[in-house]
């Protein structure tokens, strides 16, 4: 039914089974956005930045800022060299979150970011990046990352497994933290919503209190697109963060 | 003087001069919403606990030592999900420090 507040994350495939191998790679809703992020995304970049103007327009100064603001995120966060080998990759990983975030906000439409294998495999790749550029780059000093220095030795070992535990946490905090957002936010938007219909049918008396929930649907709507774009920012800033850990292990 | 700006906003106003007056970028500095900083506090905690169990369920496996090996994990993921929450805080004052004149409100301890 139309008020199910789950009914937006149901998964339906669109074309006829597609079988590669073992793997199911039938398109469905989640695919057919994660390729319209891509699409919205690459289109606007490179639509906005064809002028190529000294003075730039409207969307060139859109294109240019975004790129500043990233630019300067991952300089803060992982230094110049950071910023010659990640910022592709995080710029990418914004601007692909950014506009499947955006797209969701459409009502009816569908929002990647809200399955937890979409934003998992996000996390993992940032996760994998970190331990083979930390390896390949520092060779066994990688492994300073779990030694803190100034910690007397009969402390030491527990505080390594800390570590350690806290490392292999971190793909799952990254991945929940995004997928989580979404998921809550979209769910509130829609049991709020759902409330409308539900009084209206009631009567004189539920139309009028149904201001009250579309009031609140209104309010959330704006929240929402807030959370978009903050949620976008937080994933790239951890990217950085832990990208910083492969280049400069230790604490 | 009737239009006159109230002080903070003058004083954030001189910081981000002086700020780009040295050259520094002023950080891009997005509001955070209280909530995803909740769900970002929750998440770290619970992460740590879910690996550590998955770490321990892992020994267990291989060293048949169930369910010793959980019973650990969990427990040290419980540590590690304390060290997380405490090293966000950290990180989240020092981007959001307070006002250092902003006037002292005297507490129990004074």
């Amino acid at each position: 039914m139309s008020t199910d507040p789950i009914h937006q994350f149901h998964i339906n495939p669109i074309s006829e089974p597609i079988q590669i191998g073992a793997l199911d790679a039938t398109f469905t809703n989640a695919s057919l956005f994660m390729v319209a992020g891509v699409g919205l995304a690459s289109w606007f970049m490179v639509s906005a930045m064809k002028p190529r103007a000294l003075v730039p327009g409207r969307a060139q100064v859109v294109a240019e800022s975004a790129y500043n603001f990233i630019h300067s995120m991952v300089k803060d966060a992982a230094g110049e060299e950071g910023v010659k080998k990640f910022f592709p990759f995080v710029f990418t990983l914004f601007l692909f979150i950014f506009a499947a975030n955006m797209l969701g906000m459409f009502p009816y439409f569908f929002t990647p970011t809200s399955q937890i294998v979409i934003t998992a495999t996000m996390a993992l790749m940032v996760f994998f990046t970190v331990i083979v550029l930390g390896l390949a780059k520092n060779g066994l000093k990688f492994f300073k990352l779990f030694v803190p220095s100034g910690v007397p030795w009969y402390i030491l070992w527990f505080v390594v497994i800390i570590e350690i535990i806290s490392f292999f946490s971190r793909p799952l905090s990254h991945a929940v933290r995004l997928w989580a957002n979404i998921l809550a936010g979209h769910l509130v938007l829609k049991v709020f919503a759902g409330f409308v219909p539900m009084m209206a049918a009631a009567g004189l008396v539920g139309i009028i209190g149904s201001i009250l929930p579309l009031g609140m649907t209104i309010a959330l709507y704006a929240l929402e697109f807030l959370v978009a774009f903050l949620q976008a920012y937080v994933f790239a800033l951890l990217t950085c963060i832990y990208l910083n850990d492969a280049l400069h292990p230790g604490h | 003087m009737a239009d006159e700006k109230p002080p903070e906003d003058v004083l954030t106003d001189l910081r981000r001069r002086v700020a780009k007056a040295r050259g520094e970028d002023v950080p891009p500095s997005p509001p955070q919403s209280p909530a995803s900083l909740a769900l970002r506090f929750g998440g770290e905690f619970g992460a740590a606990i879910l690996v550590g169990a998955l770490l321990g369920y892992g020994a267990d496996t291989f060293l048949h030592s169930s369910p010793v090996g959980m019973v650990i994990g969990i427990g040290l993921g419980f540590v590690t999900g304390v060290v997380n929450v405490v090293r966000v805080a950290q990180s989240f004052n020092r981007a959001n420090a307070g006002d250092p004149n902003a006037p002292s409100v005297p507490d129990d301890e004074d």
